[in-house]
This record gives C-alpha cells, structure tokens and sequence, in this order.
C-alpha cells in the first residue's frame, strides 16, 4: 500500500505492507530509534507518538492509518540544528531523566497534553503522563518539567499579548 | 565544605541530552551488517526431565543459521556465584517456567520464531515444588541437581547471634509474634533484556550488553565459551532500567548471543520480548519472616527473634547474599539487649529470584516495621513516639552488636516527616471514627541499610583519568550507570576535584577493554566506591598538573593556588588550565593516572552469626497517607513523607529522583505489583496482569535528606538508590491498618486481598505460558 502522510514536518510517501506497526516501520525502515518498544502490547506506553498532536501508541497503530495524517516522533521535537525544545531543556534542568528510556515518549505525552492545555495542573500533567511507564523517577519531576514549561509558554504569551 | 562549587549544586545529568533527543542508544538500537536474530526456546513446564531435544528440524526452517544448546558450553554452561548450580541453557532437565532450552539464529526474527517451534523436545514432568514451607520435606521433589551446596531443597542459612533473646523475651511485659508475607516483586525495567554479540578475527568476541556488571559479565562469558578472559570484550550501551535485574539473566543472554555468534561466524542480536522478561527473569525473592518481639510495658524492646525463609526458586542467583542481608536487618534501627537471627533459603520451581534493589532488606524491614508497629497499637502508644523512644542513636549497639561509629540521625528522620506530614493532627483525625465506604489513614515505618557490599566480599573500585591535547579530560570506569545517574557523580567528583569545567569531562561507555576491573555495579556502592575512586585518580592528576604548572611559573608545586581553572604562582602570575596541559605534555609528562579506593576491613564470620557486617549505615523514615474504598478493595496512597540520612548529597536533582522512584516502586510492592506462581506456573506473563503505577498511582512526595559528611565518603556522601524504597511498603501497611482496624500481613495488599483477605485465583497455567513464550499462537 502506498502511504502519504508528514513525519517531523517532512512529506513522506512509502511504500509499506499496510498491516505493519508504525512502531517497525520507524524503527526498522526509517531508522528513527528514538521510539522505543517496551512490550509490543500497547501496555507500557515507551514507544508513543504524536498523530495530528494526538498521543498514540506507535506499536499498536498499523501503517494504514498513518495515512493522510502528521506524525511527530521525538526526533522532531527539538531545533533544526539539534537544539533541544524548552520542555527537553526543562526535563534536563528538573532531573526528569534517568535511565531514559520512556524519556522520548514522556516529552511527548508531555507536548501533546501543553498543545491541548496550556495551564494544566499538576492532576492534569498527571493525566496526561499516566498512559507511559516510567519506573525509575516516580514521575514527580517529569511532572515538574511539563509544569515548569507550561509556566514558561504562558509567561510568553502573556507577553506577547502586552507587547 | 563551604567552598564546594560542583558538589551538591544544581546539574544536568551528564547523559541527559542524548536521552531527551532520543539519540541514546539501547541494544535494540544497534543493527550492523550481516546481523542474525536470536530467539530462545523455553519451557512451558516448571520441573522436568529433557528426554529428547531435537534441534535439527529447526535447522530446516528457510532462515534458520544455527542452533545453540548446553552441548555448546564449556562444562554444559554450568555457572553461577556464589553458588555454581545455573546453565547457560538447561541441561538434562528445566528447573522453571522459562528456562532458556535453546536458542536459534535466523536471518529474521520471524524465521528465528519458527525455529523455535520446530526444535522437538520431550518433557518427563516431575512433581513441582512450589510451597516453601514443604521445600525441605524429606518427601519433596528435589530441583537442584548439581552438588547440592546443603541437602536437597536447601540452597543456604545464615545466622545471627547477639546473646540469648530467649530468656529475655520470657521475662517481658509484652510479646508479640507475627508471620510476614512478601510475594516476588519483578523489576518491570522499561526495557528488556538483551545482547549484541559480534565474532572478531582470531576467534574473540564483543559483546553489547545490558546488564550491570561489565567485568563479571566478560569472565563468564569467557568461562562458558571456552575463551581466554583476553578475547571477549563487552560494552555496556545505554540500559533502559535494572535496578538490580539485568545481571544473573543479562549474563545468561549474552553467553547465548554469543554462543551463536560464534558457531555462525556472524552478529546475533538478542532481545526479550516482554512476556519472556517477565516470565524468565530474575525476581526479588519472595520471603516469610517470623518475628518474636519482647517489649517491656512502657514499651522498651528487650529483645528479638527472627526465623525468615526466602524462595531462591531454581536457580540461588543472588538469594545467599540477599538473605544475608535480610539477616543482617531483621530486627530493625533499633537497641536491644539480645537479637537472634536463623534464616535458610530453599530451591523451588517458583522462576528464580536474584537481586532487586534493597536486597533482603525491603523484607526485613517491611516485617519487623509492621511488627513495632503492632506493637505500639497493643501498649496504645503512638507509633512514632515508640520508635523515638526505641530507635538507634549515636554510639549506639546495633542487632548485629556493633557500636555506631557514625552519625545517627535516625530519630532527626522521624521527627521531619511527623512535622512534615502533619502527623500528629491526622493520626488523631483517623482515629476518632470513621464511617462510610472510603477510610483514611496514616502510617510510618524507618529504616537502616548497611552500606556496599559489607561482608559479602571484596569492595573497591578503579578509575582512570586523562587529559589529552585539546584538555578534554577522559575518565573511565568499570562500573556502570543504568539509570542511576553514577556518571554524573563521577562528573562532578572530578570537576571539584580538579578544579574544571564540566564540559570538558568524557567519559565513554564501560567497555572491559579500555577501563579497569572495579567489581560489580551492585549494593548502592557507585557513588561511593566510584566517586572515591574518582576523587583518588584526580588528586593523582592534580599532582602531575601542578607539578607542570610550578614549573612553568617558577615556583614549587605545594605553593600552587587556584582560581577555578587558573593555576596561579605566589607572584600571582597565572595559566589556565589548557597552557598547563600544553606545558606538561612539553615536558612529557604523562596526564594519566589511575586511582583506587577499597572500603575499609572488617569482617563478619558466617558461622558463628558474629563480626561486623557493615562498615557503615544510612537511615531514613517515611509517612504515607492512604485513602481505602471499603467497597472496591482499591487502596489510593494520598501523600508520602520521606526523609533519608545518607551522608553528603552530590547531585540533588539525581538524589531525589532516587528517592521519588525508590518509593514509586515501594508503592508498587505495596499494592498492585503481584508476582504470584501456582503449581510453578507465572502468573504474571504480561504488564497487563503485572501492574506497575502509573503518574496517577505514585502521589506528590515530600522528599528530605539530612546531610552530614560521613569520613569515608567522596565529599561525605554514602548512598541511598536502595535504602529509598524498603520503608514504603510497611509505611503504606501500617497507614492501612489506623484506615481499616486490620492487618493481612502480606504483601501486595491488592483489591482483592483486602476484600477477602486471599490473593487472586490463579488462572494461568502451560497453555497460557507457551502462547507468552511463542510456542504457538
């Protein structure tokens, strides 16, 4: 099946077996490993993605319904010179990160949620986190690091808005 | 230490960038050329005779390279420590649900699937022994077929004698005798283990690995290959999570990627699926502990006796020295007139337990905490005010009957989290009578943890350091970060120590054949071991660059100052750091050094229960509130209080990030995480029936550490990834109870066991373990 869709704001056109994981295709054929898989059953939540800003589980989404739509993937989340994006600054600056390996898929659960609610609070980003596992932090400063970006991104705005 | 600049300051991980791009590599991220995809074959059966195993159907499937089986191992893959009584891949017969059968290389993963289900292989069954209190009936079935290291089921004891608790405990106002039951708790890292292993010329071996020990991973590997250590070389890529779980398994993975590797001449890449992590791995032992309490009617423990029995399942693993350890701890922070310990540890069908972080003492503590605080409910004295008035201080005697040559700040812990929490005024809230389907509560429970190994063996490690033509500053070390955060410690070490920037630190990933062996990245003892060893090697380098610099400026090297990076003379003429290094490489000075650090000598003797454990101890304690649904058995924990004494704090976001993940998974242990067998069969073969909490189920913590700077520590630190978590669960117990008026005394405390007081039914059996190990769809 011939599939169109944008990944990390590049037009894609592929050619793939429509049944498999996105999972497989951006790992094995686009050689993107920022997705990790961590069980392959929709269970722990390490290897999601952004769909049109929609947090999904890249291992159960089949390649046809990618189709059409836009994916970002942690690779896309920072600057075009390998800048790191304010939440990745923050979750750097909070200790958010340890073993890193459902890191990629935190900032995005993290961007998705900031993109749907700009003042979230800490219920909310809990929220908003709980379909990843994280079992090295206990959460609390990855939830600090979305809190502190959502502070950041207001400020911001709210400047804008004086200015 | 005022002057400290790096030390306890703000930092970002020194892997942190790479892991929030998600540039990081984890062995599945590797792929070179030519690479073959591995699967292991598994039983479905907890306890049988291998009367026939047929690979060579598996050798007809179109894609199938090879087949390795324990034929292909030195000594039929016998290995182990501290007890010999593991394999590679079983020999002659399966010891549990998982063991690893054979293993098939294929061009793809797919073709490696169906390999495995061609291979024939006959099961004879033998009777399971599942029950650890029936292990050692003369009648049982017996799993370990080696030289048995006791008689039959029994894989070890260990003892503790501090005088005669006996005579005491009869003359006490009050004793109180309890059973506590704690299931298997599984590591659930986010990613699962594997290995890449790749053939060099000459007939060697490296191998990518995932565990957390690269020097012990080598000499096994060598040791089952047949190779001189000489030959293998292994590296440690990023590793997604292990807190104590990648070893015993990781080591068995990689000898057989590497087994593979070197029967095809090509790369075999081999990694867990979940249900097979979930299935084969490792457990923290499951453990019965009995304790027997003697307190005096204003409520002075006397003395204490504690018989405990830990599952070692098929395999001893790390279960001696856990078990130890829960010896060590079993009567508590607290002073006694007398403490003795008996603990043994028994084979079974039941998986096989290993290491899991607070080794033992998650058991020791989560008994004798639910004990004290039984204890306090029967003389109605506040649970905190008896641990006050009981618990160890400074120059006090331990359980074991050693002096505390130390700070003691344990009752400095209790006292912040009953402020902190509120203690006083919720206690006595919940107490005044609740009605209706949701109750709360609120419990404590404290800690001691012996730090390092102790006498479990040899403790030291080596670092080196180098400083090349650009100034960047190499350092490398056997130990490895998994998460932990270890490389930052050792970042910061040598920044202060030397006197740089961060930015100009390296340091790459552990690899056997550019660092220096340092012993087994276990016990908590990286940052302290590592971080002196650190702080050694860089007082040696100063040295080197002082000297150039004394040199260059005219003067002696002892009246070198500095001024961050600047080496200045008595006269006040100065060099930075680079003219330095561009001086002493002129003079060809070597800028290498290599530095050692081993703890202390002491010594416990195993068979009189008698020495000295541990050179030194952290402490902590911790409040958790909860809030139960009578109606729905669901236990929510509303807020956890947590203060921890574990000398100097180096890198303060990585030590609260140890503290708020110990708890989470302490919280786990507590309530959801239930490892269960029935017949030897797992119960828990997928994340769907293992439940790990989520950012909704680990509540807002209020984290604390009380600093002091031990004597022996790298800028006063001792440790605290392990301690972190072994209050939580008695925590959650105790607060449970004032909710509740009930004790189930077992662990978890899941819906189901605090409607009914039993655990779930068990419904997995061999047709649902062969589907999770991809025996058949």
């Amino acid at each position: 099946m011939n599939i169109q869709f944008t990944l990390n704001g590049a037009r894609m056109d592929l050619e793939v077996d429509p049944d498999r994981s996105v999972a497989d295709i951006l790992r094995e054929d686009l050689h993107l490993t920022g997705t990790k898989i961590g069980c392959d059953t929709q269970d722990c939540g390490v290897c999601s993605i952004l769909l049109d800003d929609r947090l999904v589980k890249a291992c159960g989404l089949t390649a046809r319904h990618l189709d059409g739509h836009g994916v970002l993937t942690i690779e896309g989340v920072g600057g075009p010179d390998g800048e790191v994006s304010d939440l990745q600054a923050a979750f750097l600056d909070e200790g958010a990160v340890q073993c890193g390996y459902c890191i990629p898929a935190m900032v995005l659960a993290g961007e998705a949620l900031l993109r749907r609610n700009p003042a979230p609070s800490r219920d909310d980003i809990r929220r908003g986190l709980a379909t990843v596992l994280c079992r090295c932090t206990g959460y609390q400063q990855i939830v600090d690091a979305v809190a502190v970006t959502a502070r950041a991104r207001q400020a911001a705005r709210t400047t804008e808005v004086v200015r | 230490m005022s002057e400290l600049k790096v030390i306890g300051k703000r930092s970002r991980s020194e892997d942190g960038l790479e892991k929030v791009t998600g540039k990081a590599r984890y062995i599945a991220d590797y792929a070179v050329p030519g690479m073959l995809m591995a699967k292991v074959l598994r039983s479905p059966v907890p306890h049988a005779w291998i009367r026939e195993l047929d690979v060579t159907p598996a050798l007809q499937v179109p894609g199938v390279v090879a087949v390795a089986t324990a034929d292909d191992f030195v000594d039929h893959g016998l290995w182990g420590w501290p007890i010999k009584d593991a394999y590679a891949l079983a020999w002659r017969k399966v010891r549990y649900v998982g063991d690893g059968v054979a293993v098939v290389a294929a061009e793809s993963e797919a073709a490696a699937l169906a390999g495995i289900r061609a291979i024939r292989v006959a099961y004879e069954p033998l009777p399971v022994v599942s029950d650890i209190h029936r292990a050692l009936d003369p009648e049982s079935a017996v799993v370990p077929d080696t030289e048995a290291p006791g008689q039959g089921n029994l894989a070890g004891r260990h003892l503790v004698r501090n005088g005669d608790p006996d005579p005491i405990l009869a003359a006490s106002d009050v004793v109180l005798e309890e059973s506590y039951f704690f299931k298997h708790q599984e590591h659930a890292y986010t990613e699962t283990e594997g290995a890449l292993a790749i053939p060099e010329p000459g007939g060697g071996l490296t191998v990518y690995a995932n565990d957390q020990s690269p020097f012990i991973n080598r000499n096994n590997l060598a040791m089952l290959l047949g190779l001189p250590d000489t030959k293998v070389r292994v590296i440690q890529a990023h590793v997604g999570g292990s807190f104590g779980g990648k070893d015993d398994i990781g080591y068995q993975t990689c000898a057989q990627a590497g087994a593979l590797a070197l029967k095809t001449g090509r790369p075999v890449r081999l990694i867990l699926n979940r249900s097979e992590s979930l299935i084969a791995s490792y457990k923290r032992e499951a453990m019965d502990v009995r304790v027997r309490l003697g307190a005096s009617a204003d409520g002075t423990l006397q003395a204490a006796r504690v018989v405990l029995r830990a599952d070692s399942g098929a395999y001893s693993s790390m279960t001696p020295l856990s078990a130890w350890r829960a010896s060590m701890h079993a009567a508590g922070p607290y002073r006694y007139q007398a403490v003795q310990v008996d603990a043994d540890l028994v084979y079974t069908n039941n998986g096989y337990s290993g290491a899991y972080r607070g080794f033992g003492n998650p058991q020791a503590i989560g008994a004798i905490e639910q004990a004290v605080d039984e204890l306090a409910d029967r003389l109605k004295r506040d649970p905190i005010d008896l641990r006050l008035q009981n618990c160890l201080r400074d120059q006090d005697v331990t359980m074991t009957g050693n002096r505390l040559n130390q700070a003691v700040p344990l009752a400095e812990c209790l006292t912040w989290v009953r402020e902190r929490s509120d203690w006083d005024r919720k206690r006595q809230r919940y107490a005044e009578g609740q009605s209706g389907r949701v109750r709360r509560g609120i419990g404590v429970a404290c800690y001691f943890h012996g730090s390092s190994l102790g006498g479990e063996g040899a403790d030291y490690a080596t670092m080196t350091v180098s400083i090349d033509e650009h100034g960047l500053v190499t350092l490398t070390t056997g130990l490895t970060d998994y998460g932990q955060g270890s490389r930052t410690v050792y970042m910061l070490v040598l920044a202060e120590a030397l006197g740089i920037e961060k930015r100009r630190i390296r340091i790459p990933r552990p690899d056997t054949q550019t660092a220096v062996e340092s012993g087994p990245t276990v016990a908590s003892r990286a940052s302290m071991l590592g971080g002196n060893a650190t702080r050694v090697t860089a007082e040696k380098i100063k040295q080197i660059l002082n000297w150039a610099a004394a040199d260059a400026l005219h003067c002696r090297p002892d009246q070198i100052h500095r001024d961050g990076e600047l080496f200045i003379s008595p006269s006040e003429e100065h060099l930075s750091f680079d003219e330095v290094v561009r001086h002493a490489r002129e003079m060809g000075l070597s800028l290498y050094a290599q530095g050692k650090w081993e703890m202390p000598k002491f010594h416990w003797d195993f068979d009189t229960g008698t020495g000295v454990p541990y050179h030194c101890y952290t402490f902590g304690a911790q409040v958790a509130e909860v809030e139960v649904d009578l109606d729905s058995g669901w236990t929510r924990v509303l807020g956890i209080w947590a203060t921890h004494a574990g000398g100097r704090v180096l890198f303060p976001q990585g030590a609260f990030g140890q503290l708020y993940g110990g708890i989470a998974q302490g919280i786990g242990y507590a309530l959801t995480e239930n490892v269960s067998f029935h017949d030897g069969y797992p119960q828990a073969i997928d994340l769907n029936r293992y439940h790990v909490p989520n950012a909704l189920e680990v509540p807002p913590i209020d984290g604390h550490f009380i600093e002091y700077d031990h004597v022996d520590g790298p800028y006063g630190a001792l440790n605290m990834a392990e301690p972190t978590m072994i209050s939580t669960a008695p925590a959650i117990a105790n607060a449970l109870f004032q909710a509740t008026g009930k004790r189930w005394r077992k662990f978890p405390l899941t819906p189901k066991v605090i409607l009914t007081g039993s655990d779930d039914p068990d419904r997995i059996g061999e047709a649902e373990c062969r589907k999770a190990l991809g025996l058949m769809d």
